[in-house]
């Protein structure tokens, strides 16, 4: 290894790569926060219960699709680029958040959703007012899970021309730069464990003390 | 006979030991209930009994055997075990979770299933749509009835229940004390109950150990310790209404009075001057059959003088005022109060065999709280 | 690309495709195995101490963010491991070690404590309490961690065709390397497909594997 090397990887190649792969996981959280949780609460009311268990089951499916085959289908489809692999990794990051959506909704005791609709709450009060502050732990969960995922998803993304710290890895692979990949490797595993420290400290500040952590 | 010598529980940091130098001594083939507050030490005493948990300090004695001479696993094979949250198998039939432990002893096949028969049926269970369900088919008086039965199964001498009727719904739970007595009776084991509920204590109990921060208070009978609370804390543990609770412990025949004076049907008009020759002040209706069928006070014959029917109306009012001998106190003032009279006819079955007053009742209690 | 495109693929690389199928089995098949015999145990080693189980547990909560490229890329360059399937091998274990050590000990953790009081009351010991309570009740816990460490490895051993493995990954790898579209679709088709058809056996298996007792109610 030569300290050289080091050098450049870390300073000349590092901060447009941690800049193109921090711009994929946001774009593409965000996006799937966007669809993920107003799909969870539409397929959490009791009316659409049946149509819920269908999209979570192909939810399901697709999540088992391993990340690297998703990009390489996502390529003839979409083409190359960032948008194409944002698309792609956006598809795969929906299932936590929808499932934990649902999850956390559907956890709220019946008795407090009761009491509320008994203090005369609408259903769409309730919705805003008990049910997601109560879900919201749950729903950070997910949005976790799928955080972590979209920084390693994105690691492969770089195959698709989308740039990202996949570039340096898979650089340092091909050139066997020891110090590409270390920087490559490092700053993502970096990245993901930062993220869902991160996260999960939300998720432990706003969780209600009586409910306790997790 | 179990018996605790010295014992004390020191959980690490605590300051006060959850027992503390206990010393107590449980008759063999007697229900010895264990009873006070929560946090008052009872259940971890139950449990150093089969070693759940060791003493600080002390010896546990079975039959004069140290109990940490034996292991573990053995020893509680051999001592019943039933706790309020039942803690049946959930993934095993009925059956199978009543045939643990003799599967632990290495029954035979045969033996086990005829003993698995025997208890369901014991336990007044329906054996042939009970025997292959699950735990989550059952309510929870009938899962406890399995729990009885699952600690039965190798007919232990000993029995240990901690609140074992605390998670069942009342009636359920007054059902269970009843035949667990109904069974005691036959069975004879020895039986060490924990449990919070004084009622309880006073039904259940041949004796009731109070306790208090880890501490004996009070070992005694039911009738002791209603009769003569030792301290404060017994005295407000059991109730301003020990003396009512102490009604639970008579039955009807205690305080049976002789009859002075029965008539038949036909001789109604007669019952004035009988009941004045025998100088009483009740006298009980006999119909055909020989069977009781009511009462006629003093104070009846004097309001109908010689309106012989309008006397065996009245007469006919209080048919069902009557008791059994085996029946409790309590349910006898009932009655009393309900027929609003003084006396109640005592029946042995269907026959006539005495009778009960408010005033025998009173002096049966008054004689045994003076004692 | 086209279905014949598909097709004629399939045809003319049967061969190749048996061996790099077999390889990917191969590495799955040793990495589960290992993972099991590895983490189940410490699964269940970690019941008996909440303090260790939360250390381990967070251990490999933060392993398991690591994303599988990086993980492969820093093994690479350990001179023990170095390019090949010692490190694939290593990383997929892993990997397995938080989904399969959190299920050991939900699953363990999970059954009713008055049951386990109750057995050891009658004089079951703990390797009986273990083989006859904890294992069937903790399983449908189990086996959801067993069935998502397959699943996941199976993605991820495609993966470690960046460091050497000639597996299905490698279709996806020099499909997108010569722009030979049909090799790349047909590579990520087929591990598609196998991850997909793995979940769902595995899927119906945990349904069916939920103790009787369990799963009917009054």
């Amino acid at each position: 290894m030569k300290w050289e090397n080091f050098r450049f990887a870390l300073f000349e190649k590092a901060p447009e790569a941690l800049w193109e792969h921090s711009l994929i996981v946001v774009i593409t959280i965000t996006l799937a926060i966007l669809i993920s949780v107003p799909l969870g609460i539409f397929l959490s009311r009791p009316k659409f219960k049946k149509f819920g268990l269908v999209t979570l089951n192909i939810l399901n499916l697709l999540q088992a699709v391993p990340g690297i085959a998703v990009i390489a289908l996502a390529l003839p489809i979409l083409g190359l680029g960032m948008e194409p692999a944002i698309v792609a990794l956006m598809f795969q990051s929906l299932l936590p958040i929808v499932r934990n959506t649902i999850a956390g909704l559907l956890g709220v005791s019946s008795d407090v959703k009761e009491a509320a609709s008994g203090m005369g709450m609408s259903q769409r009060r309730i919705l805003i007012e008990v049910e997601l502050p109560l879900a919201v732990p749950i729903i950070l969960s997910g949005i976790r899970t799928a955080t972590v995922y979209v920084v390693s998803m994105g690691t492969l993304a770089s195959l698709i021309g989308a740039g990202g710290l996949g570039n340096l890895i898979m650089g340092g692979l091909s050139l066997f730069r020891p110090e590409y990949l270390l920087v490559g490797a490092g700053l993502g595993a970096l990245m993901a464990i930062f993220l869902d420290r991160m996260i999960n400290y939300l998720e432990q500040r706003i969780t209600p003390p009586s409910m306790g952590a997790e | 006979m179990i018996e605790l010598d010295q014992i004390t529980k020191q959980y690490p940091g605590q300051a006060m030991p959850a027992v503390d130098k206990l010393f107590l001594s449980i008759p063999k083939g007697e229900i010895c209930v264990l009873v006070g507050p929560s946090g008052c030490g009872k259940s971890t005493i139950l449990r150093m009994i089969n070693r759940m948990i060791e003493p600080t300090s002390g010896i546990v004695k079975i039959n004069g055997d140290d109990v940490t001479r034996t292991d573990p696993d053995q020893l509680r094979m051999g001592i019943g075990y039933v706790i309020q949250q039942i803690g049946l198998l959930p993934h095993r039939t009925i059956a199978e979770n009543i045939a643990v432990v003799p599967r632990l002893y290495k029954w035979p096949k045969g033996k086990i299933n005829k003993r698995v028969d025997e208890l369901i049926v014991m336990m007044g269970l329906d054996l042939e749509k009970t025997r292959g369900k699950y735990p989550a088919q059952l309510s929870g008086g009938q899962m406890q009835r399995v729990g009885v039965a699952r600690a039965m199964a190798v007919d232990p001498p000993i029995m240990l229940m901690d609140e074992p009727f605390g998670a069942v719904d009342p009636i359920a739970r007054t059902h269970l004390q009843d035949e667990l007595l109904r069974l005691q009776k036959e069975i004879k084991k020895t039986i060490v109950f924990v449990t919070h509920d004084i009622n309880e204590a006073i039904k259940m109990g041949d004796r009731i150990a109070i306790f208090d921060a880890g501490k004996l208070v009070q070992f005694g009978t039911p009738e002791e310790i209603l009769t003569n609370p030792i301290n404060e804390f017994v005295e407000d543990f059991i109730g301003r209404d020990r003396v009512v609770k102490k009604l639970n412990l008579y039955l009807a025949e205690d305080a049976m009075q002789p009859i002075g004076c029965v008539v038949k049907g036909n001789e109604l008009h007669t019952v004035a001057q009988k009941m004045k020759d025998a100088h009483v002040r009740v006298a009980f209706l006999l119909n055909e059959e020989g069977k009781a069928c009511g009462q006629i006070t003093v104070s009846d014959t004097e309001e109908f003088g010689r309106d012989i029917e309008g006397l065996r109306k009245r007469v006919l009012r209080t048919e069902k005022a009557f008791v059994q001998t085996t029946t409790p106190f309590p349910d006898a003032l009932s009655l009393l109060l309900e027929y609003d009279t003084d006396y109640l006819g005592i029946l042995k079955g269907e026959e006539l065999c005495g009778m009960l007053s408010f005033k025998g009742i009173r002096k049966h209690v008054y004689r045994k709280e003076g004692e | 690309m086209t279905l014949s495109d598909f097709t004629s693929f399939l045809m003319k690389n049967s061969k190749t495709i048996m061996e790099y199928s077999e390889n990917h089995f191969t590495l799955v098949l040793l990495a589960v195995g290992i993972s099991l015999a590895i983490w189940v145990p410490v699964g269940l080693l970690l019941t008996k101490s909440d303090k260790w189980a939360a250390r381990v547990l967070a251990l490999a909560n933060t392993i398991f963010c690591i994303p599988s490229l990086s993980m492969f890329a820093i093994l690479v360059t350990i001179p023990m491991f170095g390019l090949g399937r010692k490190s694939a091998l290593l990383a997929l274990v892993l990997y397995a070690m938080m989904p399969l050590i959190r299920s050991v000990y939900d699953g363990v953790k999970n059954v009713d404590r008055n049951v386990i009081e109750a057995a050891r009351g009658m004089g079951m010991g703990t390797r009986r309490i273990l083989i006859e309570i904890l294992v069937p009740l903790g399983m449908p816990i189990i086996f959801a961690g067993f069935r998502i460490t397959v699943v996941m490895t199976t993605g991820i051993a495609a993966i470690a065709t960046y460091i050497g493995e000639r597996n299905l990954g490698r279709f996806i790898q020099e499909g997108l390397i010569r722009s030979n579209t049909p090799m790349m679709v047909t590579g990520a088709l087929i591990i598609s497909a196998i991850a997909i058809g793995l979940d769902t056996i595995l899927g119906l298996v945990e349904k069916r594997i939920v103790p009787k007792g369990l799963r009917i109610s009054r």
